[in-house]
């Protein structure tokens, strides 16, 4: 165990490494982040100083160079927009966004796993033509416009949840069910597919020649096998599930990482999206590392190698 | 067995994720719990959400401050809220006129030095006097540091002198005869010199302290400000318990928050939302007039074809500026030829409420140009933010012969390109005036600002603007600004489509009247009744 | 031989038609791509033509409407149904193009890693996780907010945001293909690598490489329109459905019709895409049902 989460690490620093690479490159393209941050009133003389400041006047390789020396030390660099160090900003975003995606992964599993069961077991019955086509719609779906319409009928017509901002349970519902249904959609089609090929397997045969009813045969049998690959489709979400923060966070004005992302980007802010890039890179992996470890852990069939 | 080792795992999973988020210290305190006393909860019939306290203020932006720091802030909405906390020595009046602020009197004792007494009781929100010292301090930290956003707006300051602790002089290098509109504006809120110089800038900046009614309580980034009732205010008592400025940059999300009573202001109200907020039962709709004109600034640079006076009088002439008003801005904006409007100093009423348009003309003037066949081709420039605009405008163009190429950017991509002067033919820009005077409106004009961006040279007009940058004598000075604008309105480096409108939504249990300088000032704020 | 691929159609083409959905989902498509093809000639207005007069009329069948505007016009007095016909073309043109574009980067990558190994094996597939661990909304937002938006970027932008799934999938087809006994049979007869690659690695892959490419066009065309909303889709006097829907977000409430039609072309191509492209799966690779 040991060994393997060592040999794990290992993995990560090149691909963090890489991640650094591939941010920064994206970052020193942008061209010239001199005339954005100075006022229109300013001199070319104002500019030079203000790049000679920056390093950008240095060649590319030795900006990266004091570039990947400052990250490892965790300084990112300065938000031009609020003045302060931009690995803060961040950070103080993550609970807000942690908060926000798991209530939605929640709800996702929830809705999926039933679904894609019933999905599977009553497979090309008018129940799962329903489903699969509910999941197909759910997917199919442009996230902003969903939660518009989840506004516009729960809160402004119904009444029953607020609008917008974070704050009390009542305040997650309708962003997290924005993100959930998405996923839910997603998880859903996998689901059904695992249970599918479980299902036609030898010793699900055996145990319904033995003349088991199909209850028990899918109780006992197929469903427990079949949830330990929810436990996969769980981590190759993740990132669509960050990706869908983006957007839901700037329609339901959530504080979390996505509208600082957005707002940023807007801004040309590079330090904050460079630092966000890289925690939202980082907790993927980390994400991904503890749900292979929890596979393991769950099917102690496979070993560590 | 598995099936529960299973279930425990993902259990625990979602549990550390919420647990990792639950300190969200300042829930909305204001929302939620506390049911609504009012009757005319939102039209929805629940209130949920609803701002049950009646001394309690919600309002919705749709974009965060940029820091509590007065120097280092450059938009409006950032003004609009800080203003409550940091006051200024100077402030405007209903008509733009300077009424005491944090100094009573003012006297100008020569050209180049201004004398004002301070206001004695004062203290700042820790408990600490309000003096000279603060005054000092305050103007000098934004005139000498360049980085500070505010700064060009007070680096002529050289010296601020203690007279005594409740008088100080403040000395430019040059006569300036707008320094008032300079300290009633953004850039001259008072800092406490004493409390920054104990605990640094950032500290401050992370707990700021003002003289003004309303006291920090929390910001939280991308989400709210709150500030709270200043007790010890020197002036009228603070009526409001609780302001929370809210940050929400869906239109349509703000909509829906005002509609169920979740907050009551909103800014930025689109146009087709007016009905349904006026139709609501405790909602309605307050407009007024803001100091942002928009422009079509057009480049007189030799060699393009906006250096010939005919096609640019065909553009002013082909655009039906009403039309753009009725339909885009829903009728909330006014036609002029001018962007010194009433309320600025040196304003040409002349040139207000008026707008040429004839598109048979224009076409004419194309032909009388030399375009037989085939208009002019241009490029016209805009932000997303007046995307609507640019396209009707375009089309308007169109209309008469002109080959338009329509180049939208996003808002960071047209300030650089703004700011490095590099847009072609035509651009589409809105300008505000937050120093209420011509010379803000005009100096771009003056031959050093505008080479590179429109090109314009006139040497009148050039000898005018200089004269009237220092000239001490307001009635000589307003005839020198309306001689400019004569002059511009004729050799049109730039046209006004219009100027615009803020369009509030505002719930019925408040009387709130737009400002013409979209600042919040909390306490003309009431509850209806 | 010939008879042989014509069975082999006939195959094609009854399955195709025993299979409901997968039926509906080629006629989705089918639909969409010609009118994408002969817009012009369908649209009955100029999708740029604007009448500020006759803005957000609603479609026929309600008071108001204007018979001349079938599906009623937008917050600019455009056609609607004009708009959406000429939309069709771009959400088409970003969906392939942006697939293409990933497929081939992906699939030269792929077969680089897989074929030829060691270190270029390690750098792509390192290079790939990186890629992977960067939600790919995300890097899209960066990437256009660096070259600024237009249909081009867009289309190298999405396209080079999602090689990873191309490069994973096809390296490993070529593992398991390089242990086949025929690809063995001809690498021991002196085959050139490059014959190697095109006349007997290229064809087994593309099964695959359709499969996947069946799912990419379908999120690609949502990406676009997510991209809108975030303000760095496509620019006018170009449209994409996209565009329609994010522009018409904030008259949902008020003149449905803007952003509902708009909303509805998106889901119901992007259904047919994901109906033809599940058939096309069960059809071409039995295999990847299971990893989605």
């Amino acid at each position: 165990m040991g060994q393997y989460l060592v040999r794990m690490l290992l993995q990560v620093v090149p691909v963090m490494f890489l991640i650094s690479i591939i941010v920064f490159v994206l970052v020193h393209v942008t061209g010239d982040p001199v005339n954005l941050m100075l006022p229109e009133t300013a001199t070319e003389e104002d500019r030079e100083i203000l790049r000679a400041a920056l390093g950008l006047d240095q060649p590319l390789y030795q900006q990266y160079f004091v570039y990947i020396k400052n990250v490892l030390q965790g300084d990112f660099g300065n938000s031009f927009h609020y003045g302060e160090p931009a690995l803060p900003l961040v950070l103080e975003r993550l609970p807000a966004t942690f908060e926000l995606a798991a209530v939605a992964m929640l709800i996702g599993i929830v809705i999926a796993v039933p679904c894609g069961m019933i999905s599977a077991v009553k497979r090309n019955t008018v129940l799962d033509v329903i489903i699969s086509f509910l999941s197909v719609i759910g997917k199919a779906m442009p996230n902003f416009w969903m939660g518009i319409m989840l506004i516009l009928l729960f809160s402004v017509s119904l009444g029953l949840f607020p609008v917008s901002g974070r704050g009390g349970v009542e305040h997650i519902v309708l962003p997290a069910f924005t993100i959930g249904i998405g996923l839910a959609a997603q998880m859903t089609r996998l689901i059904r597919s695992n249970m599918l090929e479980i299902l036609s397997q030898d010793y699900i045969r055996t145990a319904r020649s033995k003349g088991l009813r199909e209850v028990l045969v899918v109780g006992r049998h197929a469903f427990r096998n079949g949830l330990i690959p929810v436990v996969t489709i769980m981590s190759l979400q993740f990132t669509s599930l960050i990706g869908g923060t983006l957007v839901t966070e700037t329609v339901f004005a959530w504080p979390g990482l996505g509208q600082l992302l957005v707002t940023s980007v807007n801004m040309r802010d590079m330090a904050v999206v460079q630092a966000a890039v890289f925690i939202i890179a980082l907790v993927v992996i980390v994400c991904n590392m503890l749900t292979d470890v929890v596979y393991r852990y769950l099917d102690p069939r496979i070993k560590y190698n | 067995m598995k099936n529960s080792r299973l279930i425990t795992v993902l259990l625990l999973v979602v549990l550390v994720l919420s647990a990792c988020s639950g300190n969200n210290g300042n829930s909305s305190a204001n929302n939620g719990g506390n049911s609504s006393t009012n009757s005319e909860a939102g039209n929805g019939g629940s209130d949920s959400g609803r701002t049950g306290d009646q001394a309690k203020l919600v309002i919705a932006n749709s974009a965060d401050i940029e820091s509590f720091d007065p120097h280092n802030n450059n938009n409006t909405y950032s003004e609009s809220v800080i203003i409550n906390v940091f006051e200024y020595l100077v402030k405007n009046g209903e008509n733009q006129e300077k009424v005491p602020g944090l100094a009573t009197e003012w006297e100008m004792v020569d050209d180049t030095t201004w004398r004002f007494k301070l206001r004695e009781g004062v203290t700042f929100h820790n408990g600490d006097p309000f003096t000279a010292a603060d005054v000092k301090f305050s103007f000098e930290r934004v005139a000498k540091d360049s980085s500070l956003k505010q700064n060009s707006y007070f680096k002529h300051i050289t010296e601020v002198k203690i007279v005594n602790d409740y008088e100080v002089e403040f000395i430019t290098e040059y006569p300036d005869p707008i320094l008032l509109n300079r300290l009633s504006k953004m850039g001259a809120g008072i800092l406490p010199a004493k409390y920054i110089e104990e605990n640094g800038i950032e500290s401050f900046l992370k707990n700021p302290i003002g003289t003004g009614p309303y006291k920090f309580s929390s910001w939280t980034k991308d989400d709210r400000v709150v500030l709270v009732k200043n007790e010890s205010y020197y002036g009228d008592a603070p009526q409001w318990e609780e302001v929370t400025f809210r940050m929400i940059p869906e239109a349509a999300t703000r909509v829906s928050e005002l509609l169920t009573g979740g907050v009551d202001i909103i800014t930025g109200v689109p146009v087709t939302d007016i009905e349904r907020i006026n139709g609501g039962e405790a909602t309605k709709i307050e407009a007024a007039t803001i100091q942002r004109v928009l422009h079509l600034l057009m480049r007189m640079t030799e060699g393009t074809v906006t250096a010939d006076p005919l096609v640019r009088e065909a553009i002013e002439l082909a655009i039906d500026k009403q039309a753009i008003i009725d339909s885009i801005a829903g009728g909330m904006g006014t036609v002029t030829r001018t962007s010194v409007t009433p309320g600025n100093f040196g304003a040409d009423p002349g040139l207000y409420e008026t707008s040429l348009f004839d598109a048979d003309k224009a076409k004419q003037l194309l032909q009388d140009a030399g375009y037989t066949n085939g208009g002019p081709e241009v490029t016209l420039s805009a932000s997303t933010v007046y995307k609507e605009i640019a396209e009707v405008v375009a089309a308007m163009l169109t209309g008469v012969g002109f080959q338009v190429n329509l180049d939208i950017l996003e808002p960071s991509k047209f300030t650089e390109t703004y700011n490095s002067k590099g847009f072609k033919e035509l651009f589409i820009l809105g300008v505000g005036n937050s120093l209420f005077d011509a010379s803000n409106n005009y100096n771009r004009f003056l031959l050093e600002n505008a080479a590179g961006e429109t090109d314009y040279n006139n040497p009148e007009v050039e000898e005018l603007l200089q004269a009237a940058l220092s000239n001490m004598n307001p009635e000589e000075r307003a005839k020198q600004y309306q001689q400019v604008q004569q002059h511009i309105a004729n050799d049109r480096p730039t046209i006004y489509l219009y100027q615009m409108q803020g369009v509030y939504g505002v719930n019925k249990r408040i009387n709130f009247a737009p400002r013409l300088d979209e600042m919040f000032i909390l306490d003309d704020i009431k509850l209806a009744n | 031989m010939e008879q042989q691929i014509k069975k082999r159609k006939t195959t094609l083409w009854s399955l195709l038609w025993n299979s409901k959905l997968g039926s509906l989902g080629a006629i989705i498509v089918l639909f969409v791509v010609l009118v994408a093809i002969f817009a012009p000639w369908i649209a009955p207005y100029d999708p740029a033509a604007l009448d500020p007069i006759k803005r957000l009329k609603p479609p026929f069948w309600m008071e108001g409407s204007l018979p001349e505007h079938l599906l009623g016009t937008d917050n600019l007095g455009r056609d609607i149904l004009s708009r959406l016909i000429y939309g069709s073309r771009v959400s088409l043109i970003v969906g392939v193009g942006a697939v293409l574009v990933s497929g081939l980067v992906g699939t030269l990558l792929g077969l680089l890693a897989g074929y030829y190994g060691k270190w270029s094996n390690i750098l792509i597939m390192r290079t790939a996780d990186a890629f992977h661990a960067i939600p790919s909304l995300l890097l899209m937002l960066v990437m256009l907010a660096v070259v600024g938006p237009g249909l081009t970027t867009l289309i190298f932008v999405i396209g080079l945001t999602n090689w990873v799934s191309y490069a994973r999938v096809v390296r490993g087809e070529v593992l398991s293909i390089k242990e086949r006994d025929f690809v063995r049979a001809a690498r021991a007869a002196g085959a050139s690598n490059a014959r190697m690659l095109f006349k007997h690695i290229l064809p087994n892959i593309m099964s695959t490489f359709i499969v996947l490419s069946g799912m990419n066009v379908a999120t690609t065309i949502l990406m676009e329109s997510s991209l809108s909303f975030l303000g760095l889709g496509i620019k006018p006097p170009d449209v994409s459905w996209g565009t329609m829907l994010s522009d018409g977000k904030q008259y949902i409430a008020t003149s449905w019709w803007v952003s509902t039609f708009p909303g509805l072309a998106i889901t119901i191509t992007v259904l047919g895409v994901i109906f033809l492209g599940d058939w096309l799966r069960d059809v071409l690779d039995p295999r990847m049902k299971a990893n989605d």
